[in-house]
């Protein structure tokens, strides 16, 4: 349990510096990093695991950690642009943005009428901070990549919740996630592309001019 | 029974007449005119007849199977809208032909028939659904010939007007006939007295049909719709369309069951209509405005009726109840005739000389004889005067109020209540249409339109000499009516079947005859007193004033002064006034405009609040992407606090 939350406290810390950095390259860094953390946390939650935990394992490991950040970079080099300029909320708001739902999940977590073996495990606040932090991504970035890379760490957040469910969801359910997660990764890089090539720029506020 | 024949033949004819409008105008006219006697013919037949017709198809519609029914109630209508349809049409067929409006001619001529198509099928549906179609389709048709003259600014916002409010009634007919088919459980309409749940959805109906009857507070789109609507228009328009809204009331207060409390606000409202749209009328400077106000009197008066037909239903089947309802059905048949074929006289002189203005018209009845003559029928009857129909009518409304003083507790209060109400507002019907008579036809012509103007044609004429034929016909023949009427009552409260003629009737009857005996003898002799000398022609004193003008008459305005004064608390007159100054004066003008009161100081604002208010919710969505996951996240916030806080609990 002790390395759980450990490792599920270096997530948290992840989501603070996915927050609070301008570079693109370092947030896309920051998510694959927490990826790769979430693939290991099967392997220390199952105490007697067997082939099929090592799958979803490596293969969360590899998507979130090498595949998608992989197609990020591209899409990020195709498009030029290297940092996030003007975003809507600003960087130091955001970490303390960060800071205080950090904070309030654990305090909410610490209300959630939880099963007894949850209750000592940093797994629902964690869930909670992540998703918190998604959705800041998603709401104070203008670049459509850190837009990915907070609905990336959404998902994450979403992940950790699934695994106070590992015990009695079937793996299928999981590696279905997963596929789903990267065709969602494929079609936003598709999309972003086509972004890039109708407005030669990457500004999701330029969509506004798609209304009605 | 070959009502049914009669009225698919009529309906047939008048799909026909839609389709051919745009080219041929005289087989429409043909058709038209066919179509709407026909309904007529089938009208007449229920209503002399003793059956009711009912059918009910066996292909769904819609997801319905069809129902119609014609019983006495909407054979009476039908009857109205029959005699209008086609005189209108005949009307119609000179006044706005190909030769004067090649554009809208066509069109308009397509759209009459699908007006009186719809109204038709709305007076004879039974089912709730289809209902609702032929009423949007009828709202719809009214929207187009409204704004036949669509090139002229106050005609489209006149059009907007009358749609906006229509809608805003039907939407609360969606609601009405919704929760109808949900109490019921079938969208099939019929007498439901029985079932004192539904009680509350009669005033969703009073709301629905009271915007398009033109009940006061709701009458906001009537004048200026029937001010610029084609006068054709407007004389289908206030005869027989504002009536649907009518029948909707008289046909649900009898299938409903209905709150006592809504049979005051009907007599209450109905009586605060009567006399505030006389008065308003009386103020207007626009004939067409003035007789689409004077509609919204008649309304309130047929209100009054039915309004006390109610409370008499609640006071236990008191027989003064059936004077007033028929009275009040009485009063659709006349208040269509006469205010048609006022409209019609209305046209005649907007024809002749291009003005509505009375200010500007004059000493017509020299250069209009037909016109001036049928157009004093139509003031006579409109002021419910012997011998013509709309005394009766109001008449027959009077007998039951005055029977209704002497029964017990607050039904005579408020007997005595509209009494006076209509009394006053029969006064100023008598001044209004005094000045609209007096002003558009006697003295000399206002101005150059009005001295050159010229009779209408062969058409209008005949259409206008029938419908006055009608007025003196119904007031001089009441008794016949009678059975019709009473079809009418007993299809609206069949305890109160057919009853014999009350005396009543049948004693103004016969003074009602000899009164129109008298009246040539009296006129004759007046003529041959006044002809037998010889007739010194001279100005008239003139306080001095050695040249005259015709300007120096009275004007609308100023014959209006005194009563418009009375009622100067809700007609708030804007005043523009420039006095003569100095020694030698050169100009000076006294302004005096009526506003849309109502709608200036009540709905436009309440508009306006509605409009920021979904303004305010429209600036919500922007498009930007950010801040709609903004809301989403705002919304699982709100979601888990409330799961929390009810756990909590």
């Amino acid at each position: 349990m002790r390395d759980l939350n450990l490792l599920i406290g270096l997530a948290m810390g992840l989501n603070l510096v996915a927050l609070g950095s301008s570079r693109l390259p370092s947030i896309i860094r920051a998510t694959a990093l927490q990826g790769v953390l979430l693939g290991i946390m099967p392997l220390l939650l199952e105490h007697d695991f067997g082939w099929q935990v090592v799958a979803v394992a490596v293969a969360t490991a590899i998507g979130k950690g090498v595949v998608i950040p992989g197609l990020l970079q591209r899409a990020m080099r195709a498009a030029h642009i290297e940092r996030e300029v003007e975003p809507f909320i600003g960087f130091v708001p955001s970490l303390l943005l960060g800071a205080f739902g950090t904070i309030a999940a654990l305090a909410v977590a610490r209300s959630l009428p939880l099963l007894p073996e949850h209750a000592k495990s940093l797994l629902v606040p964690g869930a909670l901070a992540s998703m918190l932090t998604g959705f800041v991504l998603l709401i104070g970035r203008v670049k459509a990549i850190s837009q990915v890379c907070g609905y990336l760490i959404f998902e994450n957040g979403i992940y950790l919740f699934g695994l106070l469910l590992i015990g009695s969801t079937p793996l299928l359910v999981e590696a279905g996630v997963l596929l789903d997660l990267t065709v969602g990764i494929f079609v936003i890089g598709i999309i972003v592309d086509r972004i890039q090539r109708a407005f030669d720029s990457l500004d999701t506020r330029k969509l506004t001019v798609l209304r009605e | 029974m070959i009502a049914g024949p009669l009225l698919t033949l009529s309906f047939s004819a008048l799909v026909l007449a839609a389709l051919a409008g745009r080219r041929w105008p005289r087989t429409w006219l043909a058709l038209t005119v066919a179509g709407s006697g026909v309904a007529l013919a089938a009208a007449l037949l229920v209503l002399f007849g003793t059956t009711d017709w009912e059918w009910r198809g066996t292909v769904a519609f819609g997801g319905e199977l069809p129902h119609l029914r014609l019983d006495g109630l909407s054979a009476i209508f039908l009857a109205l809208v029959g005699v209008l349809g086609g005189a209108g049409a005949v009307y119609a067929h000179e006044y706005w032909s190909d030769a004067s409006h090649p554009t809208s001619a066509p069109r308009g001529r397509a759209w009459w028939s699908v007006l009186v198509l719809s109204m038709m099928l709305v007076l004879t549906i039974a089912n709730g659904l289809h209902f609702l179609l032929a009423w949007e389709s009828f709202a719809i048709a009214a929207f187009f010939l409204i704004t036949l003259d669509s090139g002229a600014r106050a005609v489209r916002s006149a059009g907007w007007l009358y749609l906006a409010a229509s809608h805003a009634g039907t939407l609360a007919l969606f609601a009405f006939f919704a929760l109808l088919a949900e109490r019921t459980g079938s969208w099939d309409l019929g007498p439901m007295r029985a079932q004192a749940g539904l009680q509350p959805l009669f005033w969703l109906a009073m709301l629905g049909f009271g915007v398009k009857a033109g009940l006061f507070p709701l009458h906001v789109w009537l004048p200026s719709a029937h001010a610029n609507a084609p006068t054709h228009v407007s004389a289908i328009m206030s005869g027989a369309a504002i009536k649907m809204g009518v029948y909707g009331l008289v046909r649900f207060s009898g299938w409903l069951p209905v709150p006592v409390s809504a049979a005051w606000v009907l007599v209450i409202v109905g009586s605060l209509s009567a006399l505030l749209g006389i008065a308003f009328a009386f103020a207007q400077g626009d004939l067409k405005r003035l007789l689409a106000y004077c509609s919204v009197e008649n309304v309130g008066i047929i209100l009054v009726g039915v309004g006390g037909a109610l409370l008499a239903v609640a006071d236990g089947d008191s027989p003064w109840g059936r004077l007033v309802l028929a009275g009040a059905l009485f009063h659709v048949w006349n208040h269509g005739l006469f205010k048609g074929l006022l409209f019609f006289g209305a046209g005649s002189v907007l024809h002749a000389t291009g003005t509505r203005e009375m200010s500007r018209l004059g000493g017509l009845w020299r250069r209009l004889p037909w016109t001036a003559a049928s157009f004093a029928i139509g003031c006579l009857a409109v002021a419910g005067l012997p011998p013509l129909n709309g005394f009766v009518s109001e008449w027959l409304v009077y007998l039951g109020l005055f029977d209704a003083v002497t029964s017990h507790g607050a039904t005579a209060w408020a007997a005595i209540f509209a009494a006076l109400m209509l009394g006053s507002a029969g006064a100023l019907a008598l001044a209004s249409f005094v000045k609209a008579g007096s002003m558009v036809f006697l003295g000399a012509p206002r101005g150059r339109a009005a001295a050159q103007a010229h009779e209408a044609g062969r058409a209008m004429r005949g259409a206008m000499l029938l419908l006055a034929a009608l007025c003196v016909g119904l007031g001089l023949a009441p008794t016949l009516v009678w059975r019709a009427l009473a079809r009418g009552v007993a299809a609206w409260h069949p305890a109160w079947t057919v009853a014999p003629v009350p005396g009543a009737l049948q004693a103004i009857g016969g003074t009602q005859l000899a009164l129109a005996m008298l009246l040539p003898a009296v006129g004759w002799f007046a003529w041959r007193k006044m002809h037998g000398r010889t007739a010194r022609r001279a100005l008239t004193w003139d306080c001095g004033f050695a040249a005259p003008t015709a300007r120096m008459q009275y004007s609308s305005a100023s014959f209006a002064g005194i009563a418009s004064g009375w009622f100067r608390w809700i007609l708030r007159p804007r005043l523009t006034l420039r006095r003569p100054r100095g020694l030698m004066p050169t100009r000076a003008f006294r302004l005096e405009r009526i506003p849309e009161t109502m709608l200036d100081l009540v709905i436009v604002p309440i508009g306006g609040l509605i409009m920021q208010t979904a303004s305010g919710a429209r600036r919500l969505q922007h498009g930007s992407l950010q801040a709609y996951i903004l809301y989403v996240v705002a919304g699982l916030v709100a979601l888990g606090a409330m799961v929390l806080g009810a756990g909590i609990r």
